[in-house]
């Protein structure tokens, strides 16, 4: 098979208009004969499946929610990118560009990424439009901060909330477009299959959750907006419902998974306290802005953070980085923690954390002005640890937090399965090795609201779409195969519990397959990921019927999917011998500890072909070119 | 910690359903109310009972799906905050804890302590947008907006749409629910165009879907978590006024 | 667009239907009580009073305003109590209400009692003063002060009097406040001190109407007790 990402022609600045032009397009009377089938709800999901209402698609539009706005996008609080250059602090689509290219470590697509840049000014447009309500500056226009480690101020923000806002918008034209009729909205359904019919994908098979029928969705094409894989390490920022199971599903069905073993480590998490934990809390990375990240110079420090004078403090990412300080990348600030810690410079109970001070810009801008910028983080981490940030350092720590890879999709992207599109976090294709602060949102909606509407069209008006209805055979062989399998972990009836087995393969993939992996790590990982999938089919206890609304069997059913990616995720990151973003080869490091890459053999997409469970999947490789950025070592100091 | 729970068990939506009793040894004063959920459900799962089926999701009280009354008070005891962000140091050893799930014509049980919010989305659907195809959009920054007008917006868009507004009204009302979309939308210049037609078509659908009316008592207000205040619902009163005074046919 | 009349029916609607009518009573108890107050000026002041106000043309048209208004206020918050106990068909096992910053107090879930025990109190109140015995009174009109005498000599009356006149207070202490909200009147600066303002003129009315009543029992006449 030879990845072709269709990348048009032309400049970079003209390959995307160049490319609508090309594109054909659906005549207006038509648009309502196509049935496109959208799974998810989050920023991609929604504003896709939103857009192509209005566009007068029929469009079937599936989530696992009680409600599209629950979809874990509404958890980003951050903020969204935008080439906006509102600050005239020299800001523009080409920098925003260069900046993700260079953040993403040289891993990911030239062409893609500047299209992202491009229409990030676009999405501001729209969702001001939509009602979202931005912050603003006393003269009325939209506000700017600088976040993660960019340096210039682009991001927009609506408090602390900002993906809540610009899901609340797409929601809202969403469910606009279900009163008008144009979009079918189905919750709480779980997709669980695809079907392909003639190589093409055509339909979903989904269970409902509430009465646990098996479900049939029929379409001209499909789309995936089902987010990220994070949950994989058990404990991560992501919502305990999100999981891979769509995607994974698809994989088997014959789309590619693009190198998986991109993932992204939060630096600014609340620590674990215990066993009992079922997620990390992410405090916004805008607190880096103003606090200042410290661990105690001698190791194990047990006074408390105020008795430890300044004199006795390493505000380690100052002394490394004078230039970025404390607003390095995010695999710079995670892997530097995990590295004093390592050492012994950790705090709190479990020697797991640093802290995050804000006395200094207490200090100098006053408790109010803090509050007035903090003030629901600093409520957040009151809630949850009952300690009060405005007089003792927080404690951070990192956590898994985003999936740059994902499914491989091509210019269009649209996966290697015809008709399969995949949007936002579970696609693979504009961060690359890294993803930068406020980026992810800025993905999800450029993809939904600007990039498939016109694309689905140009495969729609491309390829002969015979009409498929559910009685087709393809599809009595999907729903048997998601029969059977909620049959087999139903009846397994053994005596260990599904969180636990998940705790135990986080675990693994914490310990081995985390922030510093290294050749044995990765090794044990893939000899401890089988052995305890084995364990799950013959331990497991599914209980309750699958007739009804059945958690445990859901539940079970994810982490079932997860033992298997687990072993890719794995693989894909002992395959790929170099250091990059926020994957770190131990192995592959400059003298100062920095990611080393080795641009001569690993510049490319991995994208992995499945070949059967427990079989080793079969690589395709996308070379990667950059004619407008140059790789050259990143350098934060 | 050792709790009594008493928790709804109910099979499914048209089954009685009754309070059973549960009793847990390993509740840490760290964990969040959910968690210690979690613990109860691999206790039960082990045995291979079938588990308390709860709603939740983010855990990080912003999704909304979180939705338990505790002791009576959609959402536990603590003020502005969901019942994933509770935690167990809350309680005492040796407390006995009730646990119910919304209760309203509206949102109809689904099993044990999960409802069946759709109601709210048919609320928005009704009119809860603006309505604007994507494409097109006036440059963002073409229509100034007051920093004070944009900010009480935003305290009303921080809704989640979680329901705890509706549980804990005697009448079951959504009118907080519905106040906070129209409060923020009709504050927002982009808002304006659809404003009356707007709230006369959420109140319908509320009415519609068999809420209830407001007794002004403000409970809404003080289980909501994100601390919405009533003066939305004084504020969507005002826009139906003025809708029904300035009906066009 | 809702037609015009779909709008009072609304639960929006139906909410500033019973704050109007609600808060059109509330005044009309304000002139009720500024009225009944000049008992204690005497007979001959209190009977003069009563006439002018009676002998004015305009009365039966007022009286019937105040009817159609009360029977209105009756009318809808049945109705919305009715639908409301509809909207929650499966009650709590275990009930508390939230606290601070919640209005809720016993005079606000008590307000369907309160109001229904009203209506009791009025159809006596208005049968005993506005169809019960009249004598005459020589300077015009009618003895408006014996009348009052009269119906208040019996102390199970005034005993039903004065606790009646404890649920007014409850009902407006609530009442008044909420027929404001329901108007949609909010405002930061001016809600609390207007919810404040309004339980405290709740309870002077209360304690108003309980005062007259007990100062009426305590001077009848020809009773030995001590008459002004």
């Amino acid at each position: 098979m030879t990845l072709d990402a269709k990348i048009p022609g032309g400049a970079i600045v003209e390959k995307w208009d160049r490319h609508k032009f090309e594109m054909k397009l659906v005549n207006p009377a038509n648009k309502r004969k196509y049935t496109i089938i959208v799974v998810g709800t989050g920023l991609a999901g929604a504003s896709a499946a939103a857009s192509l209402g209005e566009l007068g698609y029929n469009v079937l539009n599936v989530c696992i929610h009680d409600s599209p706005r629950r979809a874990h996008s509404i958890a980003a609080q951050g903020g969204i990118n935008a080439a906006k250059n509102y600050q005239n602090d020299g800001d523009s689509a080409y920098r925003l560009f260069y900046d993700t290219v260079k953040g993403g470590d040289y891993r990911s697509r030239e062409a893609n990424v500047y299209r992202l840049a491009q229409l990030s000014v676009n999405i501001i447009d729209q969702c001001v439009a939509q009602g979202v309500p931005f912050a603003r500056e006393y003269g009325g226009l939209l506000d700017n901060r600088s976040f993660g480690g960019a340096q210039v101020s682009r991001t927009f923000y609506a408090r602390g909330q900002t993906g809540q806002q610009l899901l609340l918008g797409a929601y809202q034209s969403l469910m606009r477009q279900v009163h008008a009729k144009t979009v079918t909205m189905f919750t709480r359904r779980e997709m669980l299959d695809l079907v392909i019919v003639d190589g093409k994908a055509r339909g979903i098979v989904a269970r409902n959750l509430t009465t646990g029928e098996i479900e049939r969705y029929a379409g001209d094409a499909v789309i995936l907006a089902t987010g990220g894989y994070g949950t994989c390490y058990y404990l991560s920022t992501n919502a305990v419902n999100s999981n891979v199971t769509a995607a994974w599903r698809a994989h088997k069905r014959g789309a590619l998974f693009a190198n998986p073993c991109f993932t992204q480590i939060h630096p600014t998490c609340i620590p674990v306290s215990g066993d009992h934990q079922s997620k990390l809390t992410l405090m916004s990375e805008s607190l880096r802005n103003d606090g200042r990240v410290w661990v105690p110079k001698q190791k194990g420090d047990t006074r408390r953070p105020e008795q430890i004078p300044e004199a006795e403090r390493d505000y380690y990412l100052e002394r490394k980085y004078p230039s970025f300080g404390n607003l390095v990348p995010r695999d710079v600030a995670s892997r530097n923690a995990k590295q004093v810690c390592d050492d012994g410079q950790g705090v709190g109970d479990s020697g797991l954390a640093v802290y995050l001070d804000f006395k200094d810009a207490i200090n100098r801008l006053g408790v109010d002005v803090i509050r007035e910028k903090y003030g629901n983080l600093f409520q957040m981490y009151h809630k949850i640890t009952d300690e009060d940030a405005y007089t003792v350092p927080m404690r951070i720590y990192p956590a898994m937090h985003y999936a740059m890879g994902g499914l491989w999709v091509d210019y269009n992207l649209m996966s290697t399965v015809p008709g399969l599109h995949v949007l936002g976090e579970a696609n693979f294709s504009d961060h690359g090795a890294n993803r930068l602060g406020a980026s992810a949102l800025m993905q999800g909606l450029a993809d939904g609201y600007f990039v498939i509407p016109y694309t689905i069209g140009h495969y729609l008006a491309s390829a002969p779409l015979p009409k498929v209805t559910t009685d087709h055979a393809a599809f009595k062989e999907a729903a048997d195969n998601v029969q059977g399998r909620i049959t087999k972990l139903l009846s397994v009836k053994g005596s260990r519990g599904i969180r636990e087995i998940h705790r135990e393969l986080g675990r693994i993939m914490w310990d081995d397959v985390g922030m510093a992996r290294t050749e044995a790590s990765l090794s044990r990982a893939l000899q401890a990921i089988p052995k305890l999938r084995d364990e799950f089919w013959q331990s497991v206890s599914v209980p309750g019927t699958p007739d009804n609304l059945n958690q445990s069997l859901e539940y079970a059913g994810r982490v079932a999917d997860y033992l298997e990616f687990a072993e890719l995720l794995a693989l894909d990151a002992l395959e790929r011998r170099e250091s990059c973003g926020g994957h770190f080869r131990e192995e592959s490091q400059t003298p100062e500890g920095e990611a080393l890459r080795d641009d001569a053999n690993f510049t490319y997409v991995a994208a992995w072909e499945f070949t059967g469970v427990g079989r080793k999947p079969e690589v395709h490789k996308e070379p990667l070119t950059f004619e407008e950025v140059h790789p050259t070592q990143r350098s934060y100091k | 910690m050792r709790l009594t729970l008493k928790i709804w068990r109910q099979a499914g939506p048209t089954v009685a359903g009754r309070l059973v009793e549960y009793i847990e040894d390993h509740v840490s004063p760290d964990m969040s109310f959910l968690e210690m959920l979690d613990v109860v459900n691999e206790g039960l799962i082990k045995k291979g009972e079938d588990a308390i089926a709860f709603d939740s999701d983010c855990r990080e009280g912003i999704c909304g799906m979180c939705s338990l009354v505790v002791n009576g008070v959609p959402h536990g005891p603590d003020r502005g905050t969901t019942v994933c962000q509770l935690h167990m140091r809350r309680f005492k050893d040796g407390d006995t804890i009730t646990i119910e799930p919304w209760r309203a014509a509206a949102f109809p049980v689904v099993k044990d302590l999960v409802v069946d919010r759709g109601a709210f989305d048919r609320i928005i659907a009704a009119g809860g947008y603006v309505s604007f195809n994507c494409g097109g959009a006036p440059d963002g920054n073409a229509i100034p907006i007051p920093k004070d007008i944009a900010d009480v917006a935003m305290d009303s868009a921080a809704c989640i749409g979680c329901g705890a507004c509706v549980a804990a009204c005697k009448n079951a009302s959504a009118h907080l629910f519905m106040s906070a979309k129209i409060s923020q939308l009709a504050l927002l210049p982009q808002g304006q165009p659809e404003r009356y037609r707007r709230v006369t078509a959420m109140v319908a659908q509320a009415d519609a879907e068999g809420f209830g009316s407001c007794s002004n008592e403000g409970e809404c207000e003080a289980v909501c978590p994100k601390e919405i205040p009533i003066s939305n619902i004084a504020r969507m009163t005002r826009e139906y006024v003025k809708a029904a005074l300035t009906a066009s046919k | 667009m809702a037609s015009r009349s779909g709008v009072f029916s609304s639960s929006v609607g139906t909410k500033i239907v019973i704050g109007i009518t609600g808060f059109a009573l509330f005044l009309y108890l304000l002139i009720h009580i500024a009225g009944n107050l000049m008992v204690f000026f005497g007979p001959a002041f209190f009977n003069r009073y009563a006439y002018v106000l009676e002998s004015n043309p305009l009365l039966p048209l007022v009286e019937l305003g105040l009817l159609a208004v009360f029977l209105i206020h009756v009318y809808k918050t049945l109705r919305m109590f009715l639908s409301n106990q509809d909207a929650r068909p499966k009650a709590y096992a275990v009930k508390r209400p939230a606290g601070n910053p919640s209005r809720k107090t016993f005079a606000s879930s008590t307000m369907i009692v309160s109001g229904l025990w009203l209506l009791v109190f009025i159809v006596i109140h208005v049968k005993a003063f506005r169809y019960g015995t009249e004598y005459e009174w020589p300077a015009g009109g009618r003895d408006l002060y014996r009348q009052e005498m009269e119906n208040l000599s019996n102390p199970l009356m005034v005993a039903f009097y004065i606790l009646s006149m404890t649920v007014v207070g409850s009902h407006l202490f609530h009442g008044i406040a909420s027929a404001v909200q329901s108007l949609g009147l909010n405002h930061p600066k001016w809600t609390p001190r207007v919810l404040l303002a309004g339980k405290i003129v709740a309870a002077l009315i209360a304690v108003g109407f309980m005062i007259i009543a007990a100062w009426v029992y305590m001077n009848q006449p020809g009773t030995g007790r001590v008459h002004v």
